[in-house]
């Protein structure tokens, strides 16, 4: 089935706010796919949606290889395949680095019986933070709780990895790092990743193609240098940060 | 039916003092306090103390004493709640370990026995044929009145909306500069006297001993649960339903079966409805 | 779990040291309180093991402590159960309350579950005075016959539950359980996204915590041979978290410490008598603000650590 994930009318009130509206989308296999969009647009809503931590309004469709996935608990949906990260990093803190990585192992289904410190201990050397895995989490700089999390999200073996920016809070040069680490791991794995950002530069080489939020519906989809020159996606980002100004870093890049 | 009207009505008012405390610095500060329970206790001898030792009459009385619970609070606030307020957890303990040296602080003034805080109104009443003690009116009567005044203080007044704001916000009430801690020491404050005007008047017709504070505690939490955490109309109105279901029960049933009232109401709010009737979600 | 010779021997000495107590001093008084820090290691370990571990504090262990009692009250008095029916049946009865409280209020974030069992235990209390005509009222239930007719034997059996209750969780805080739930103590979400079922190890390990606690009720209670409401009450629930807080938070080894000293310290403190509770409640908060981490735990750590040094 070569198509992972199929969205279809996914909207979402808070109150009176329509945060999300009317969102559809399908990601194939293999595929690695963008989400862009300013600050406020809805992209981690959607995340949320799709991943069960909020509930969407009647009307949506959430279908994961083949099977619906809409009323589910967090943990079922992850167990399914599905693993994500968090926008502001979350490690298991009390935890060391290696232990974070098992406990990631310990949900998923795939891991039962399996050796779970090997493979963590492959998946550190993996994203790079091979020597570090007695340490405590709460003294890994900003950088290495991000590899750490995506091990984290690697270890539950997902079919889909959805990543919730990121880059943020990283300096060009890991950025760069870690962008080399995603293209990596979906090469490796044969992972199909989304991945929200707003910093356009890194992003725009990695993903296949771009699907463009504001205010919480779609304005544009399609391959990352349309989008870049998309009316809509410009009009967006005008005024808004300065760094994401797509003309200015497509030239820039 | 009318005995059960007003004394069901009484039992709200005492409950609607409490639980209008308690939730209100949930909503502004996101803790819960268990000391609250104690400001009800030291009201209550507080008056009596003032009335019976130093024989004053009873209304300075009850004002100085509220006035004390009062700073009582927010010193509480100050020294205990304010350094550990990074977690919820934090706050429970140190305000039930405060609440635990008040109760033994009383135990070892006055002792266990039950001490009499006298009534301000003394007479019965009959109304419609049903023989009511004034004290009891006037609880009703006081409380009502409280409980209008805090509303309209939180509808009206600039105070009132810094309350609101940071209830609904706390980051975007800092933003618009907004004094949260002195704010957080003014609900403390309110909802200290609150709790301190409910011992006073319930004082003549409840118990009054050391252990006095535990069981507001726990219906005030029953009644938040019910209400919604958080929320001032739904503690007014499931201090209501609780006063009055309390109240049914123990002129139909008997009297031994109210605290299952409590116990229930929770239970079931918890199973279906944990935001409560008022309340926005359940995870905070 | 012993992961060098070093905890063996350390585990080894504690026990031995417990048993011969009494040897060495055989006085009715010693082995009285020695039995009753047992009992409170025994309840001390429990709540860490969910409290401890998850950071879901429960401020009512009280309640598994009175349901496991007055289980074995009603059914030695009422029913004649002999003592040893007891045991199962109060961990029955305390993992049913724990269901029934646990079930709502765990998988809510925010104040509820630790709230729910204050009140729950509260409640209890009262129930048992209210319906004193079944129940004794104050005065309890009365007569019971005891689990070990000596006071050492029972002693001695007291101790075997509480070691093999501190291996038995000791092992599974170790295990992959304990890590997803010092993971859940960690982030809750992240839990969630890693295909956790995040309820689901709350209220198992609120199960087991309440059916050794309840266990331990029962002992109790043949051992005093009465029950009473007072079981129930805060001050008891307080006083286990205080020992805890002193053991060593999450450590499941050090409450036990904490509830020996503990122990220790109100029986020093009986001569003042009245004022034992005040500087018990003072002695908290003093913990809370100075010393979050504990004393036996992290005593034990550095002097582990220091004999490593020296064995190396």
């Amino acid at each position: 089935m070569a198509t992972l994930l199929e969205v279809s009318g996914l909207n979402k009130h808070f109150g009176g706010l329509h945060a999300v509206k009317n969102v559809s989308l399908a990601v194939e296999r293999g595929e690695v796919v963008g989400i862009l969009g300013p600050n406020g647009a809805g992209k981690t809503t959607v995340y949320n949606l799709l991943t069960g931590f909020i509930a969407p309004d009647p009307g949506a469709r959430i279908v994961f290889q083949g099977q619906s996935v809409l009323g589910l608990a967090p943990y079922r949906i992850a167990a399914l395949g599905i693993s994500r990260t968090f926008q502001l990093c979350r490690p298991f803190v009390g935890l060391s680095v290696l232990e974070n990585v098992v406990v990631g192992a310990l949900g998923a289904k795939a891991s039962r019986g399996a050796d779970l410190e090997t493979r963590a201990r492959l998946l550190l050397a993996q994203v790079g933070l091979s020597g570090k895995e007695g340490v405590p989490v709460e003294v890994l700089s900003y950088g290495d709780q991000r590899r750490l999390e995506i091990a984290r999200a690697l270890a539950a073996k997902p079919a889909l990895l959805l990543l919730d920016e990121p880059f943020a809070g990283l300096g060009s040069a890991e950025i760069a790092d870690l962008s080399a680490l995603i293209r990596k791991v979906h090469g490796d794995e044969g992972l199909t990743v989304v991945l929200i950002e707003h910093k356009l530069r890194e992003f725009m080489r990695l993903v296949d193609r771009v699907v463009a939020l504001d205010f919480g519906e779609i304005i544009a989809e399609g391959l990352p240098d349309d989008i870049v020159r998309h009316p809509a996606v410009i009009e967006a980002y005008i005024g808004r940060d300065n760094d994401v100004s797509p003309a200015a870093s497509s030239h820039a890049a | 039916m009318l005995e059960i009207l007003i004394v069901g009505a009484v039992s709200s008012a005492i409950y609607a003092m409490l639980a209008v405390g308690f939730t209100l610095i949930f909503g502004v500060a996101r803790v819960l306090n268990l000391a609250h329970g104690s400001f009800y206790a030291l009201g209550a001898y507080g008056a009596y103390v003032l009335t019976s030792q130093l024989k004053l009459p009873l209304l300075p009385a009850a004002l100085i004493s509220i006035a004390l619970v009062v700073v009582f609070g927010i010193v509480v606030e100050r020294v205990f709640i304010r350094p550990m307020r990074k977690s919820q957890l934090a706050v429970l303990m140190i305000t039930l370990a405060v609440a635990l040296v008040v109760e033994q602080a009383l135990f070892l003034t006055f002792g266990s026995e039950y001490r009499n805080v006298p009534a301000f109104i003394d007479a019965k009443f009959t109304i419609g044929g049903v023989n009511i003690a004034g004290a009891r009116l006037l609880a009703l009567g006081v409380g009502a009145v409280v409980i209008g005044a805090l509303w309209l203080f939180i509808q009206h007044t600039r105070y009132g909306s810094a309350i609101l704001a940071i209830s609904q916000d706390p980051e975007a009430a800092q933003y618009m500069g907004i004094p949260s801690d002195r704010i957080f020491s003014v609900v403390m404050g309110i909802s200290a006297a609150l709790a301190a005007a409910a011992g006073i008047l319930a004082g003549p017709f409840l118990t009054v001993q050391p252990t006095m504070w535990l069981l507001p505690i726990v219906k005030a939490f029953a009644i938040v649960v019910v209400g919604g955490l958080g929320s001032i109309p739904g503690s007014i109105l499931a201090a209501l339903m609780l006063g009055y279901a309390e109240t049914i029960v123990g002129y139909t049933i008997s009297t031994s079966w109210t605290e299952i009232v409590s116990v229930l109401a929770t239970l079931l709010m918890l199973m279906f409805r944990p935001a409560g009737i008022f309340g926005r979600r359940a995870a905070f | 779990m012993f992961n060098k010779p070093v905890d063996l021997a350390g585990a080894a000495a504690f026990v031995a040291l417990m048993a011969a107590l009494p040897l060495v001093f055989p006085s009715n008084y010693l082995i009285g309180v020695l039995t009753v820090s047992v009992m409170y290691g025994i309840w001390a370990v429990t709540w860490d093991f969910m409290s401890g571990l998850t950071g879901r504090e429960n401020f009512g262990h009280a309640l598994f402590i009175g349901v496991g009692a007055y289980t074995a009250g009603f059914m030695n008095t009422t029913f004649g159960f002999n003592g040893w029916w007891s045991l199962p049946a109060s961990m029955v009865m305390a993992v049913l309350f724990a269901l029934l409280i646990g079930l709502p209020t765990l998988r809510l974030k925010g104040p509820y579950f630790a709230l729910a069992m204050l009140s729950g235990s509260v409640i209890m209390q009262r129930l048992m005075l209210i319906f004193w005509e079944s129940t004794g009222g104050e005065e309890g239930l009365n007569g019971l016959t005891p689990l070990i007719r000596s006071q050492v034997g029972f002693y001695y059996f007291a101790l075997a539950v509480l070691v093999a209750i501190t291996l038995l969780l000791m092992a599974l805080a170790r295990s992959h359980f304990g890590l997803i739930l010092r993971a859940i103590r960690g982030d809750e979400a992240t839990c969630q996204a890693a295909g956790i079922n995040v309820t689901f190890y709350k209220i198992a390990s609120l199960v087991i915590s309440a059916a050794f606690a309840g266990a331990g009720g029962a002992m109790y209670a043949h051992y005093q041979l009465q029950v009473s409401p007072q079981l129930f009450a805060v001050v008891t629930s307080i006083t286990i978290i205080t020992m805890v807080y002193v053991g060593g938070m999450a450590s499941i080894y050090g409450p036990v410490g904490g509830a020996i000293l503990l122990v220790l310290l109100t029986e020093l403190l009986r001569n003042f008598g009245e004022w034992r509770l005040m500087i018990y409640s003072c002695a908290l908060i003093l913990i809370l603000f100075f010393l979050p981490g504990g004393l036996v735990a992290p005593t034990w750590r550095r002097l582990r650590a220091a004999w490593l040094r020296r064995a190396a």
